[in-house]
C-alpha cells in the first residue's frame, strides 16, 4: 500500500516540483495539495492522507497553525519544509512541538548538489514517516510544558508496563549524562530536559542530529523552559553538574579529559560522516574518558546511530537506556541499541526523566 | 534531470516568479504608504521567500543570495524590530530592479549577474539594525537634479534670502569640480559601517544624501561630501556628472528666484547634527505617489501544464491550465479562416436560395461568433498587468521631481487581449510620466493656485462595447492653447493666420506633431526617444485612437480608445473602380452621397462643406485603380462618400460603391508587397475575392504633399 501524501505550499512551483519527486516513487502517492494552512485542513479530512508535507510560510494560514490543527482533529504524520535559518529553527520547533514529526530543508541543495540525491532523501524520509501508520500517533510532549497549544498528553497509555526500579540501586554511580536523539528527538529532548530539576547533580551532554544554523536556537529554546542550563557546546567547555552541553550541528562533539575535569572537544566534520554531530563518536569519546560512569540514552531516531557507542560503553560497564517502540516517533535507533542487547532499561518517554531522577 | 525536463521546471519556474515579482512591484509602493501594514508585510516576505525558494531548487544562486537578505529585512520588519523607511524602500526598489533584471536575463537565457556586493552588504547591516550606507567605491551614476543643491543650501547656510559671495563659490565649485569626485575622507576601502561610527564628525555622501530625503522627503540629491557640509567654502563637492547649462540656469533660478527655498524647522538642523555618525531611520512622510485605495490583492493562478504528459497526472482536477501563447495564436489563426468561410458561406446562400441551407448557415452564424469570442476571451488579460508598474513609477518619478502626485488606478481588471496588454505599456508609461512630469505643478505652486499640494494622477480603463477605453487624467496645470499656436509658428508648422483659426482641440493635437516639444528644456524624464508623435503612431498601429483635452489650471485628459483585440477587424467593404478595399471601421465617420453636396475646388484641392466646415475630398479611384481596369458601367457608380478621420482632421474618400459592414481577418501582404504605403493588409471577402485592407494614414502620407 502506498504512502499517501497532500503537498501543501503556496508556491505552486515548489507544489508541482515536490510532488514530481514524490510521485516518480511507486510507494508513494501524492493524493492532493493544497496552498495555505486552512486548505491543507480541509484537504486532510477530505482525503486523509498518511504524510503531509507542510511549508511555514503561507499566506491565509501558516503551517505552524495548520499543524496545531490538523493534529487536533485528524492527527497525520506531518513533514515540515524549513528554512535552516536562525529565524527557521525557531518556527520549526514550534511546528515539531505542535505535531510535526520532522523537518527537511526547504532548500534542496542543502540535502544534496544531486538532484536524483535529493528526490532519493526526500522520498525516504516521506515513506519512513509515513509507512508506520502514525495516523493514530498523538504528541507526546507533556502538559507541563508551558505551551498553550500543545495537546494533553498520553501519560500512561503506553503498553510498556513500568517497571519499579529501586531508586537506590545506581544512586552514585554515574557522573555524566548522555543523551542522543534524531528524528523526533527535539521534541522527545523537550519532554525529558524540562523535567530535570534544577539541582541535577550530573553533567549533561545531548547529541541531537541536527543542522549547525538549529542548534544554538534549540538550546536556547530549551533552556528557557528548563529548569537546568542548556547551550550549544563550545571548544574547551567545562563540564559541570546542571549544566546540558548540546553538540553543534554540522560538527562533531569528542568529550575529553579526567573525571571531574570533563571539556568538551569540538571538531569540524569530515566530509564522509553522514551524522553532524555523530552520537557514535561522542559516545565512543565517553568510553575512553568515563567507561562505567556513565548514563547514555537513546530517543527516538530513524538509523542506527549510537548503536556503536552504546555496546563500547555497555562494555566499559556504563548503563544505556533506550526509549520504547510506542512513544517513539521512528523506532530506530533506539531499536538498534535494543536489539543488540545492550540496553538495561526500555522506557516510554514520559517515564525516561522520573527514572534518570531516581538513579542519579 | 534531462535537460527537457530542466527546461520546463525552469519555465514553470518563471511563470510563479514572475507572478510575484509583479505583485511585489505594488506591494512595495503601497507599502510605502503602510510602513506598518503586517498583511503587506508578510505578503511581500512571501513573496521574495517564495522566489528564494524556487531560485534555490535551479541554483539560481546570485537570485538566492538578494532575495535571501530581504527575506530577512523582512522577517525584522514584520516582528517589528524595525521600521520600515525610505532608506530601506530605495533599496528594495533596487533589489526588486535587480531580481526583474535577473529574471529576464534567465528568461532569455543567461546566467543572472548577481546583485553588486555593496548592495549585499547593506541589505545584511539593515538587518542587523544599521541603516547606514555602506561606504561608496565607486560613483554613482545618478545624474543630479538641477533644484536639489537648492535644497541643500537651507540645511548648510540661513534659511532664506540670497546666497553669499562665498557661498556661491562654493557652489560654483561643487558644480564645476563636478569630475573630481574626491573622495570623502572616511570613504576608503573599508567598507564597515563600524568604522564610520568611529569617525563621528564625518558622513558619507550616501548618507548626507538619505538624511536630505528624509528631511526634505525625497528626491535625490547630488552627493555632497560631508567635508564640505561642514567647512562651507573649502568644500568640493562630489557631484557626480556635470550639471549642464540648463540646470545650472534652473539652479540659479531656484537659488535667487521666486520660489523660496524650502525652509527646514530648527529642530530638523539638530537631528542633521545629531545624525552625522549614522542617520537615524525616520519613518518616511508619505510623499510619493499612492494608491491608497487598494487593498493588496494577492493574485493566485493556479497553473499547471496540461499537454504534457511528462508532468505526472496530478490527482486533484485544477481549474486551470497553462496554454503556450502560441498555441492560443494558432487557434485564433483558424478561428480567423472560419470566419472567412463563414462569410463565404454567408455569401453563397443568398445565390442559393435554399431555405435549408440559409438555417444551417445561420446556425453557423452564430455558433462561429460564439466560438470567436470564446477564444478572443482566453487571450484576455487585465490591464492590470501594464497598470501595475504604475504606482513604481509615478513614486520613482515624483520622488526624482520632488513632486507629490497620488495615483489612482481604476478598472485594473477590465481584460484586453494580451498582445494589445503588451503593446500598450510602453505608449502608457511614456503617458503617465508626460502627466507627472509636464502636467502636476510643483507642491508651493499648486497650494498657491488653491489646489492640494498633491497632485492627482488618475489612470483608468473601461471596456465600452467593442472598445476599450483608457484615460489619463491629471488635475495639473494643463495646456495653453495659445502657447501651442504661438510654438507651431514657431517651429513653422503654420502661419500665423493658419494658426490662429485653430480651434483649441487642434491645438492639443499638436502635441502628436513630430518634432514638437514645448518644453525647451529635456529633462530626465522626457526625451527618452519616446515622444508624442511615437505613442500616436503606436495606438495608431493598435487602431486605435487618441484624443486630447486640456483646460489650462485645471488639468489634462488623454482618451484612448482601443479594440479589444487586433486578430479580428471590422471594417467597411467599398468598390473602388471593379476593387474591393476594406476600410478599418474604426476610422470611418458617417458616409453620404456625393451628389447631395457641393464640392469647391480650394487651393487646388477639392473640398465639400459638411455641417459648415470644409472637408477636403479625395477620390480614391485616383489613387488605387489603374486604368487597366475595366471601369464601372455608369450606372453602378453611386459615388459615395466616405467620411474618415485622422486625429481630430476629417477626409472624405470618393468611393465608387459602398459594400458594407465585415469582419475580416487581417493577412500579412506577402514580402514582394510589403512596405507598400497605404495597405494594413489583404484578406478573403464573403465573395470570395481578395480585399486589400486600407491603412488611413499611410494612404495620406503616401498620396498628398
Amino acid at each position: 500500500m502506498a504512502v499517501r501524501v497532500l503537498v501543501v505550499d503556496d508556491s505552486g512551483f515548489f507544489r508541482r516540483r515536490v510532488t514530481a519527486m514524490l510521485e516518480a516513487d511507486a510507494r508513494i502517492d501524492v493524493v492532493g495539495s493544497a496552498s495555505d494552512g486552512r486548505e491543507a485542513i480541509r484537504k486532510t479530512q477530505e482525503l486523509k492522507p498518511d504524510v503531509i508535507t507542510m511549508d511555514i510560510e503561507m499566506p491565509v494560514m501558516d503551517g505552524i497553525t495548520a499543524v496545531r490543527r490538523i493534529m487536533a482533529i485528524q492527527p497525520t504524520a506531518i513533514l515540515m519544509f524549513s528554512s535552516l535559518t536562525h529565524q527557521g529553527a525557531d518556527s520549526t520547533f514550534e511546528a515539531l512541538e505542535a505535531g510535526a514529526i520532522d523537518y527537511l530543508p526547504k532548500d534542496f541543495s542543502e540535502l544534496s548538489n544531486k538532484p536524483d540525491e535529493v528526490a532519493r532523501i526526500l522520498c525516504a524520509r516521506v515513506w519512513s514517516v509515513g509507512s508506520k501508520g502514525v495516523s493514530g500517533r498523538k504528541p507526546v510532549v507533556s502538559a507541563s510544558v508551558s505551551t498553550p497549544s500543545v495537546k494533553p498528553t498520553t501519560h500512561g497509555t503506553s503498553p510498556v508496563a513500568r517497571r519499579s526500579v529501586s531508586p537506590s540501586e545506581n544512586k552514585g554511580k554515574f557522573q555524566l549524562l548522555a543523551i542522543g536523539s534524531s528524528t523526533g528527538g527535539p521534541v522527545a529532548l523537550q519532554e525529558v530536559l524540562t523535567k530535570l530539576p534544577a539541582n541535577f547533580p550530573l553533567p549533561i551532554v545531548i547529541i541531537q542530529h541536527m543542522p549547525g544554523s538549529f542548534t544554538e536556537a534549540f538550546s536556547k529554546r530549551l533552556d528557557q523552559m528548563s529548569q537546568i542550563e542548556i547551550r550549544e557546546a563550545k571548544n574547551g567547555d567545562i563540564l559541570k553538574p546542571g549544566l546540558a552541553l548540546l553538540a553543534p550541528g554540522g560538527k562533531q562533539m569528542l568529550i575529553e579529559g579526567r573525571a571531574n575535569a570533563l571539556r568538551i572537544n569540538i571538531q569540524e566534520s569530515d566530509a564522509g560522516q553522514t551524522y553532524k554531530p555523530c552520537i557514535d563518536m561522542s559516545f565512543s569519546s565517553i568510553a575512553k574518558t568515563l567507561p562505567d560512569k556513565t548514563l547514555a540514552v537513546i530517543l527516538t531516531g530513524m538509523g542506527a546511530d549510537g548503536c556503536e557507542g552504546a555496546k563500547l560503553l555497555k562494555q566499559g560497564g556504563s548503563t544505556i537506556w533506550a526509549q520504547d517502540e510506542a512513544t517513539s516517533v521512528i523506532y530506530g535507533m533506539p531499536m538498534a541499541v535494543a536489539k543488540a542487547g545492550v540496553t538495561e532499561k526500555i522506557l516510554p518517554l514520559q517515564d525516561i526523566s522520573s527514572q534518570i531522577v531516581s538513579n542519579v | 534531470m534531462a535537460i527537457e525536463a530542466d527546461d520546463e521546471i525552469l519555465q514553470d519556474f518563471l511563470v510563479e516568479a514572475g507572478e510575484i515579482l509583479e505583485q511585489l512591484n505594488e506591494q512595495l509602493v503601497e507599502l510605502e504608504q503602510n510602513p506598518s501594514d503586517l498583511d503587506l508585510l508578510n505578503a511581500v516576505f512571501r513573496g521574495f521567500h517564495t522566489i528564494k525558494g524556487g531560485a534555490g531548487f535551479l541554483s539560481l544562486d546570485p537570485m538566492v543570495a538578494v532575495c535571501h537578505r530581504s527575506e530577512d529585512m523582512f522577517n525584522v520588519l514584520r516582528q517589528g524590530d524595525q521600521v520600515l523607511n525610505s532608506f530601506m524602500m530605495d533599496h528594495f526598489l533596487e533589489v526588486l530592479d535587480i531580481l526583474n533584471a535577473q529574471f529576464d536575463q534567465i528568461t532569455a537565457g543567461e546566467d543572472p549577474s548577481p546583485a553588486s556586493d555593496k548592495l549585499l552588504l547593506v541589505l545584511e547591516n539593515m538587518v542587523k539594525g544599521e541603516t547606514g550606507e555602506v561606504a561608496e567605491e565607486t560613483p554613482t551614476t545618478e545624474a543630479p537634479v538641477a533644484e536639489a543643491p537648492a535644497a541643500e543650501e537651507p540645511v548648510n547656510e540661513e534659511p532664506q534670502g540670497d546666497i553669499t559671495d562665498d557661498e556661491f563659490e562654493a557652489l560654483l565649485d561643487s558644480i564645476q569640480g563636478g569630475n573630481d569626485t574626491p573622495v570623502p575622507p572616511n570613504s576608503n576601502e573599508n567598507k564597515s559601517t563600524d568604522a564610520k561610527a568611529a569617525d563621528p564628525d564625518i558622513i558619507t555622501d550616501d548618507e548626507f544624501d538619505n538624511l536630505l530625503d528624509e528631511l526634505h522627503g525625497s528626491g535625490k540629491a547630488p552627493k555632497v561630501s560631508a567635508a564640505n557640509k561642514e567647512n562651507k567654502n573649502t568644500g568640493s563637492a562630489s557631484s557626480d556628472d556635470e550639471i549642464t547649462d540648463d540646470e545650472f540656469d534652473a539652479l540659479l533660478d531656484e537659488l535667487h528666484g521666486s520660489g523660496k527655498p524650502p525652509v527646514i524647522p530648527e529642530t530638523d538642523e539638530k537631528v542633521v547634527a545629531k545624525q552625522e555618525a549614522a542617520p537615524k531611520p525616520e519613518p518616511e512622510k508619505q510623499v510619493a505617489a499612492s494608491a491608497p485605495e487598494k487593498q493588496p490583492e494577492p493574485v493566485k493562478k493556479e497553473v499547471t501544464k496540461k499537454a504534457d504528459a511528462k508532468v505526472p497526472a496530478r490527482p486533484t482536477a485544477e481549474a486551470t491550465v497553462r496554454v503556450d501563447t502560441r498555441r492560443l495564436d494558432d487557434i485564433m489563426n483558424m478561428v480567423g479562416e472560419l470566419v472567412l468561410v463563414r462569410n463565404r458561406l454567408s455569401t453563397l446562400k443568398e445565390a442559393m436560395n435554399d431555405e435549408q441551407v440559409s438555417t444551417a448557415v445561420a446556425n453557423l452564424d452564430i455558433v462561429t461568433s460564439d466560438l470567436q469570442s470564446a477564444v478572443m476571451k482566453t487571450r484576455m488579460q487585465p490591464i492590470k498587468k501594464v497598470f501595475g508598474r504604475f504606482p513604481r513609477v509615478v513614486r520613482d518619478l515624483a520622488r526624482s521631481l520632488k513632486k507629490e502626485v497620488n495615483l489612482e488606478l481604476v478598472g485594473e481588471d477590465t481584460d484586453l487581449d494580451k498582445n494589445l496588454v503588451e503593446a500598450l505599456a510602453d505608449p502608457l508609461v511614456h503617458l503617465v510620466r508626460n502627466s507627472v512630469d509636464h502636467g502636476i505643478e510643483m507642491p508651493d505652486e499648486r497650494v498657491r493656485k488653491g489646489k492640494s499640494s498633491a497632485g492627482h494622477v488618475l489612470l483608468s480603463a473601461a471596456q465600452e462595447g467593442d472598445h476599450i477605453l483608457l484615460i489619463i487624467e491629471d488635475d495639473g496645470a494643463g495646456m495653453d492653447p495659445d502657447v501651442l499656436r504661438g510654438k507651431a509658428v514657431e517651429k513653422g508648422l503654420m502661419d500665423i493666420d493658419e494658426a490662429g483659426r485653430l480651434e483649441d482641440r487642434e491645438c492639443f493635437d499638436l502635441i502628436f506633431h513630430p518634432g514638437f516639444s514645448t518644453k525647451d528644456v529635456i529633462s530626465d524624464v522626457s526625451g527618452r526617444g519616446v515622444g508624442m508623435d511615437v505613442v500616436k503612431t503606436r495606438i495608431g498601429q493598435l487602431n486605435g485612437s487618441i484624443e486630447i483635452d486640456s483646460k489650462l489650471g485645471k488639468g489634462t485628459k488623454l482618451s484612448i480608445k482601443l479594440p479589444l483585440t487586433l486578430a479580428i477587424l471590422p471594417t467597411l467593404m467599398v468598390k473602388v473602380g471593379q476593387r474591393n478595399f476594406a476600410l478599418p471601421l474604426s476610422s470611418v465617420n458617417e458616409i453620404f452621397h456625393m451628389e447631395s453636396y457641393k464640392t469647391n475646388v480650394v487651393d487646388g484641392q477639392l473640398t465639400v462643406m459638411v455641417r459648415e466646415k470644409a472637408m477636403p475630398l479625395f477620390h480614391l479611384t485616383k489613387w488605387l485603380v489603374t486604368n487597366m481596369d475595366e471601369p464601372l458601367s455608369e450606372e453602378e457608380v453611386e459615388e459615395q462618400v466616405v467620411v474618415t478621420h485622422l486625429g481630430n482632421q476629417r477626409i472624405g474618400f470618393v468611393v465608387s460603391q459602398v459594400i458594407g459592414q465585415e469582419e475580416v481577418v487581417i493577412k500579412p501582404l506577402g514580402h514582394l508587397l510589403h512596405g507598400l504605403a497605404g495597405f494594413a493588409g489583404a484578406t478573403i471577402t464573403g465573395d470570395g475575392r481578395i480585399a486589400l485592407i486600407l491603412d488611413v494614414p499611410g494612404l495620406m502620407r503616401a498620396h498628398t504633399r
